[in-house]
């Protein structure tokens, strides 16, 4: 189940090897870990997902795979996080039945009030700093935006895009039940230790 | 392996559900052309209209450059056509995406996801793999295959990079020591398919013979004649 506490989701990036980041994120305390890989074969992809979701589950951690319903529903991942190019979200839920999560990305209210309508568990709403993991073409939304969303949808809405230690706590004020980060962690020069730090950071945020 | 009852998914035709055994499958694959710029499918849609109402085949879905969402509107759009023909639709790799479109199967690459995996998604759906190996292909008949294509046997521009074709002779080789149907693909020509079947080829799958070509209706009769006869 999506965690009721301000959690952090590391999203994999295609430099390095998918396994072992995860178990880095995994190791500073990421309560979800989601394998997105738009160039790996399917074949690789599936042996990836088999090993991240077993160390996801010895850690108690939530595995999403990205975009492929196919490769999450083959290596019994817990579920699938889409995009707005990808299977629409009422098609990737009557493929996932009712126990798996589905995750959303949206960009606007309306984006998210579909998705909840589609039954997704979840939104990813970014993004809201600059970044430089995906090319975008759009201003960042700022953390203020994050309020448009969770006043629009009951799902939990996790903030993403150019999140960092020194602006974590920014979506976390502005109502985000989450955060999902790639190059802060993957980009680190100690992975497991960012992570960590970004995990400690998100729990001074709950206790306040 | 026994002899798996492929139900197609033909919602026009309520009662006439088909039931070909794996050596009922047609003899032809048709492969897209994988440019396709967007999710109406011009290119493959012209290409099914000169479809002999006579002539079975599989048209498989092959455009990678495609988002999910583009290929589920086009897989969508190529089943209408197919039923109005004869024609069995399979999209490449994505058995996600088959499955919503409810077309009659996937095609998984020979790096797809192991055919053994898929079966919380496959219900009656054909799964076809790629194979450029015997290794490979014995592997992915015994992970439960229905159908494989194997190639390149000849020479062809669009497989050059892959190394040099594989010959009849690999073909043969593969043809004896799987239990499913093989399709050659790779430089199939109206000259050379009557060799894939002699060599123990089901039939033969192609692209460019399709899509590079002005007289495409020709081709299809031609076609039909040698891998019917």
């Amino acid at each position: 189940m999506i965690p009721n506490h301000p959690f952090l989701c590391f999203i994999t990036d295609e430099i390095r090897h998918p396994v072992e980041q995860a178990r880095q994120a995994l190791g500073g305390g990421a309560s979800m870990i989601q394998l997105r890989h738009k160039s790996a074969s399917g074949e690789q992809l599936y042996r990836w997902s088999v090993e991240i979701r077993d160390i996801c589950r010895k850690s108690h951690a939530i595995f999403m795979v990205n975009d492929r319903v196919d490769i999450a529903i083959a290596a019994d991942a817990d579920g699938v996080h889409i995009g707005q190019q990808d299977l629409p979200a009422a098609e990737a839920r009557k493929l996932l039945g009712s126990s798996k999560i589905l995750g959303v990305s949206v960009s606007s209210p309306r984006e998210a009030v579909d998705a909840e309508n589609e039954s997704a568990d979840y939104v990813g709403f970014g993004h809201i700093f600059p970044t430089s993991s995906k090319e975008k073409h759009t201003v960042p939304t700022g953390p203020d935006a994050i309020g448009s969303i969770t006043q629009a949808v009951k799902i939990p809405v996790v903030a993403i895009g150019g999140i960092n230690l020194e602006n974590a706590h920014l979506p976390i004020a502005a109502g985000a039940s989450g955060i999902a980060v790639i190059a802060a962690i993957s980009r680190a020069e100690d992975p497991e230790a960012a992570a960590g730090k970004l995990v400690s950071l998100l729990e001074l945020n709950r206790l306040r | 392996m026994t002899m798996k009852t492929i139900q197609i998914a033909a919602e026009s035709h309520t009662d006439a559900t088909v039931e070909p055994s794996r050596s009922s499958l047609p003899r032809l694959c048709i492969v897209s052309s994988g440019r396709e710029p967007d999710s109406s499918g011009t290119m493959l849609l012209e290409l099914m209209e000169k479809l002999p109402a006579t002539l079975p085949c599989i048209v498989q879905i092959r455009e990678k450059q495609l988002a999910a969402a583009s290929l589920l509107n086009l897989s969508r759009r190529v089943k209408a056509m197919g039923e109005a023909s004869r024609a069995l639709i399979v999209l490449n790799e994505r058995i996600d995406i088959a499955a919503a479109a409810g077309l009659s199967g996937v095609h998984l690459p020979e790096s797809g996801c192991p055919p053994d995996k898929l079966s919380r998604l496959r219900h009656n759906m054909l799964i076809g793999k790629s194979a450029h190996s015997l290794e490979s292909a014995l592997d992915a008949d015994m992970l439960g295959a229905d159908y494989l294509i194997f190639g390149p046997v000849f020479d062809t521009p669009s497989k050059r990079r892959y190394g040099s074709p594989q010959g009849l002779d690999k073909l043969e080789a593969v043809c004896h020591a799987v239990g499913v149907p093989v399709f050659a693909i790779g430089g199939v020509t109206t000259e050379n398919a009557k060799r894939c079947l002699s060599a123990g080829a089901h039939g033969v799958a192609a692209l460019s013979l399709f899509y590079d070509n002005d007289n495409v209706s020709g081709i299809l009769t031609n076609l039909q004649r040698v891998l019917y006869r």
